[in-house]
């Protein structure tokens, strides 16, 4: 016969395990290192720059002997992560490479440093070699400047050569309605095996579906902000980008909503969509066997479709990540000497090629056109030059992290079906008028 | 009385204060503003909508979970010490990190090759994909299938170790009197343990209120605002937005919200504990 377990054993696993629930809900996330001697630095970093900051760390030991401890975070959580270290008093944070888009709140926050005099005063950071269309829009708010340029971060438009060729195109599109046309024939002629036109970054997040729209609303020729320095979110440009965004939804690797860097980044890789709009350094994983990559040698990048043919291609700067300084850290002038290291020519040079992928793209003149550059990924060079030439920048300054949201909230409604881009983009509109003045 | 003050008074306090000051993320308190937050917030349709469909959700996979759960503990009651094998792996989704559950239930989703997606076209459907996190139908009801898999098992443990508790003596003396399957149940075990299913639905309810990290890791609170409820805005303004003050009105409202469909589900509970 057997032996039913005792009711009071049963009772006291069960309050064990509601305990347990209980005490898991409690805990908080490990705290980042500590900041040790003066010897040693802690920089935040996203995840996405994980390869970037072993490269870094090892550099810089070796050059310095300073130790570098890298603290990793997903790309929507460093701002706040930088924030809540100052605000709490924990100040274990050195460096960090936030989303530009977000110096502005940190500058307001008291959470990074104006570094306006430095930069000024020390001519070994070379400014004028900066990339000047990703210069000011990463470091300047107010008047003054907050940082250094890191990662330069445009979006160019990769192709697949087979899935073209398959489908009877001979060259990748130039206007957003031929990317349209091309993908939708080639989901229509090769989805039943699992290859889609295009996959498109559409989950809710401004860095994913912020990126796609920024891509059309460059090509279509609007910006985000007007000459006289007041929203201009509603304008017909924006209009047709936001039109363009949902015609080719319906077209891409199911589904936009559900698709961020790893989806997309995965289907490209295994060679399962014809267009993906991405950063210039995923050409550098496409060609390393590391990644697993499937395309090496398949793939084309050009510069991104336009609205309108006569018009010429722009560089939308959709993420792009800077180098600031902690407001409460008591090592600031190792963490200026770390930064005008880490955002130099030669670093950033050494970055572009290096293998495995740093995900770093240039953000100086020289390393753009530099020998080393161009004569491994000649195309990369070639596409990244449209950042020299009116690039569109995202708002900055206090509030531009809460009206990226608010537009992708509203662009996530609008590609769900509901009402049409006008009245969408007017909403924001309305709300930017007011947190952007 | 001091515990009561640090866990209870003072994080409420700071909500409440926050609430009616412009306070960011690294500068709370910045100029007191009144009612400004809180305004804005019952005024924004998206936070309107969010508390609605938390109310919903919350009641809908209550109901689901605690009928699964009280019918499950009642099986496995049945066939006590034959089936501790069972009993383990109902318990696995407990102990799963809700972080993998999301991974996994976002991947028996997914449109191209997920496990649904297989299994339907293994039976012969021949459609486009069926994207059920991308329809603003069909979002929320998925994630709520994650969520009672996720914490069905608790309500199973709970009223499991009430049927344990319950004297076997009374159930043998109606069985002898004639009381079988539904009968028994429904006039001698159900009026045992109606109390602690009761409170098993309170708990219940408030964990379902609380969903977050289901939300975060399947949807982002999309497709458009389909699945967007109070935590995932207080999250987006708080540590996204850095917006303390709107997150902190929400918050306030959210706890409004919990408080009038909680408070009902709370007196019945304590009529049918009495």
């Amino acid at each position: 016969m057997s032996r039913s377990p005792r009711p009071a054993t049963w009772t006291a696993l069960t309050f064990a395990a509601v305990g347990a629930l209980a005490l898991s809900a409690c805990t908080s996330p490990a705290s980042g290192e500590t900041g040790a001697g003066d010897e040693e630095l802690t920089v935040l970093l996203i995840s996405s720059h994980e390869g970037a900051s072993q490269w870094l760390k090892d550099e810089y030991e070796k050059k310095t002997g300073v130790s570098i401890n890298p603290v990793i975070v997903p790309y929507d959580e460093i701002g706040a992560k930088l924030s809540l270290d100052q605000q709490s008093g924990a100040n274990t944070i050195d460096v960090a490479a936030p989303w530009y888009v977000s110096i502005g709140d940190l500058a307001a926050d008291g959470s990074i440093q104006d570094l306006s005099e430095w930069i000024e005063s020390d001519d070994e950071i070379d400014t004028e070699d900066f990339i000047p269309d990703i210069y000011d829009p990463y470091t300047l708010v107010a008047g003054k400047r907050y940082g250094l340029p890191f990662d330069g971060d445009t979006h160019v438009l990769f192709y697949n050569k087979e899935i073209l060729e398959r489908n009877g195109f001979t060259e990748p599109p130039a206007t957003w309605d031929e990317y349209v046309a091309q993908a939708k024939a080639i989901t229509e002629n090769e989805s039943a095996n699992g290859v889609y036109g295009a996959a498109v970054f559409g989950q809710k997040s401004p860095l994913i579906l912020g990126a796609s729209f920024a891509n059309r609303l460059a090509g279509f020729g609007g910006e985000f902000v007007g000459a006289d320095g007041k929203p201009s979110i509603n304008s017909p440009e924006a209009i047709a980008a936001a039109e363009s965004l949902r015609d080719i939804s319906e077209h891409a690797l199911p589904t936009p909503a559900e698709t961020a860097f790893g989806e997309g980044n995965a289907a490209w890789f295994n060679g399962k969509v014809a267009f993906i709009e991405n950063w210039t350094d995923l050409g550098v994983g496409s060609q390393d066997p590391n990644t697993g990559s499937l395309v090496a040698d398949k793939w084309g990048v050009v510069t991104l479709p336009v609205g309108d043919a006569s018009v010429e291609s722009r560089a939308s700067l959709v993420a792009g990540f800077t180098w600031v300084i902690a407001g409460n850290t008591d090592k600031t002038e190792l963490a200026k000497d770390f930064i005008k290291w880490a955002s130099s020519s030669e670093v950033n040079e050494a970055l572009l090629t290096s293998l495995p992928p740093t995900g770093i793209d240039p953000n100086r003149v020289s390393s753009l056109e530099s020998d080393s550059y161009g004569e491994q990924y000649p195309e990369l060079q070639e596409v990244n030059r449209a950042t020299l030439s009116g690039a569109l920048a995202w708002p900055t300054g206090e509030n531009a992290g809460q009206a990226a949201q608010v537009l992708v909230d509203e662009l996530a409604k609008y590609l769900a079906g509901d009402g049409t881009a006008k009245e969408t983009l007017d909403r924001v509109q309305s709300e930017w008028e007011e947190l952007l003045g | 009385m001091l515990s009561l003050l640090v866990l209870g008074a003072f994080p409420l306090l700071f909500i409440i204060a926050a609430a009616l000051s412009e306070s960011s993320l690294g500068r709370p308190f910045q100029e007191w503003v009144g009612a400004d937050n809180i305004t804005r917030a019952i005024a924004d349709t998206d936070v309107v909508a969010s508390l609605v469909r938390s109310s919903v959700y919350a009641a809908g996979v209550t109901v689901v979970s605690v009928t699964l759960g009280v019918a499950v503990a009642v099986a496995l009651h049945r066939t006590v010490g034959a089936g501790s094998v069972v009993r383990t792996l109902l318990l696995l989704p407990l102990i799963t990190p809700p972080v993998v559950v999301g991974i996994v239930w976002k991947l028996i989703f997914n449109p191209s090759g997920g496990l649904l997606d297989t299994v339907t076209r293994f039976f012969g459907y021949s459609g486009p994909p069926l994207s059920l996190l991308s329809s603003t139908d069909w979002a929320l009801p998925a994630i709520a299938i994650a969520d009672v898999w996720e914490w069905t098992p608790l309500v199973t443990l709970l009223v499991f170790a009430a049927l344990l508790g319950m004297d076997p003596e009374v159930r043998e003396a109606a069985a002898l009197d004639g009381a079988h399957g539904i009968r028994l149940f429904a006039h001698v075990t159900l009026p045992a343990i109606r109390g602690v299913i009761g409170a098993v639905f309170f708990i219940r309810l408030v964990i379902a209120f609380k969903a977050f990290d289901l939300i975060v890791l399947m949807t982002s609170g999309g497709p458009g605002q389909s699945t967007t409820t109070p935590s995932y805005l207080i999250y987006q303004a708080a540590l996204q937005q850095f917006d303390v003050g709107r997150a902190a009105a929400i918050t306030l409202l959210f706890a409004l919200v919990v408080t009038l469909v909680t408070i009902p589900v709370a007196v019945i509970t304590r009529r049918l504990q009495q």
